[in-house]
C-alpha cells in the first residue's frame, strides 16, 4: 500500500459508521502498557513522545476532531 | 476538570485524529498542513485549553488505541492504562480519576488495597441538538453521509459493540 492510499485510506471522504467498537475491547485493556507515539505538538510545532506525558504523572488523553 | 484535576498531578492532553464526520468546510485530510489547520480551528471553535497533540497523516497513534473517534484514556505515572472508555464522558471521566485518587490516597494511609481489574458499562450524555450542530459545521456532506449511514444502519441491526439496556 503507497503512502498516497495509507492516508486516504485512514482519512475517509464519506462517513459511513464506525466499526472498530469491537477491536477497542480487546486492545490495550486496562492494566497493559500503554503504547507510545511520537506527536506534534500544535501550540508550539515541537515534536513531543506521549511518554514524557506520563513520565511527569497521570495523563488523561482524549482522542477526537473538530468533525 | 483539567484545571481541577492538574494540582492533583493528573495532566489532560488531546491528539487531534482524521475528521470523523468530512465535510465541505472540514474535509479529509490529505495534508499534515490542512491537520494542523483543521486542528486550530478546533483549538479556536471550543477554547480548548489542553495540549493538542496531532497525529502524524496516517493515524498512527489513533490506530494503537483503537481507530474510534471519540475515545478516552487513563494513563497511570509510569505507562499503565487505568482507565479506558470508547466515548468520552465527562462524568465518567471524573469519577473514574477521583476513584484513583481516592484508592491511592487509601492505599497510603496504609490500607492494605490489592489492584485488580474490573470494567463497567458507563451511561454519557446523548444530545442531538449538538451533534447535529456539529455535522452542519462540517458541512452539508457530513449531515448527508451520517443521516444515509444510519438508513444503512437501521437495515442491518444495532452496530457491533452497541450496548443495549432496558431502563
Amino acid at each position: 500500500m503507497t503512502h498516497r492510499t495509507q492516508i486516504e485510506d485512514y482519512n475517509y471522504s464519506v462517513f459511513v459508521g464506525s466499526e472498530e467498537f469491537m477491536a477497542f475491547r480487546t486492545l490495550l485493556p486496562v492494566g497493559s502498557s500503554a503504547a507510545d507515539f511520537e506527536a506534534k505538538l500544535l501550540e508550539t510545532g515541537q515534536r513531543v513522545q506521549f511518554s514524557d506525558y506520563w513520565k511527569k504523572g497521570d495523563v488523561l488523553i482524549e482522542f477526537g476532531s473538530l468533525t | 476538570m483539567a484545571r481541577q484535576f492538574a494540582p492533583k498531578g493528573i495532566n489532560f492532553v488531546f491528539l487531534y485524529t482524521r475528521e470523523a464526520h468530512p465535510g465541505e468546510n472540514y474535509p479529509a485530510h490529505r495534508s499534515f498542513e490542512q491537520k494542523l489547520e483543521h486542528a486550530r480551528a478546533f483549538k479556536a471553535e471550543f477554547n480548548v485549553e489542553r495540549p493538542i497533540l496531532v497525529d502524524d497523516l496516517t493515524g498512527t497513534a489513533h490506530k494503537l488505541y483503537g481507530s474510534l473517534p471519540n475515545m478516552t484514556y487513563l494513563i497511570g505515572r509510569g505507562g499503565r492504562v487505568l482507565f479506558r472508555a470508547d466515548w468520552t464522558d465527562p462524568r465518567t471521566i471524573e469519577y473514574a480519576i477521583n476513584y484513583v485518587l481516592n484508592s491511592r490516597a487509601r492505599r497510603r494511609e496504609g490500607l492494605r488495597l490489592a489492584p485488580f481489574y474490573a470494567e463497567f458499562v458507563g451511561y454519557r450524555w446523548n444530545d442531538p441538538g449538538k451533534f447535529q450542530e456539529g455535522l452542519v459545521r462540517a458541512g452539508q456532506q457530513a449531515v448527508d453521509d451520517f443521516d444515509r449511514a444510519m438508513k444503512q444502519r437501521l437495515k442491518q441491526g444495532p452496530r457491533p459493540g452497541r450496548i443495549e439496556l432496558p431502563e
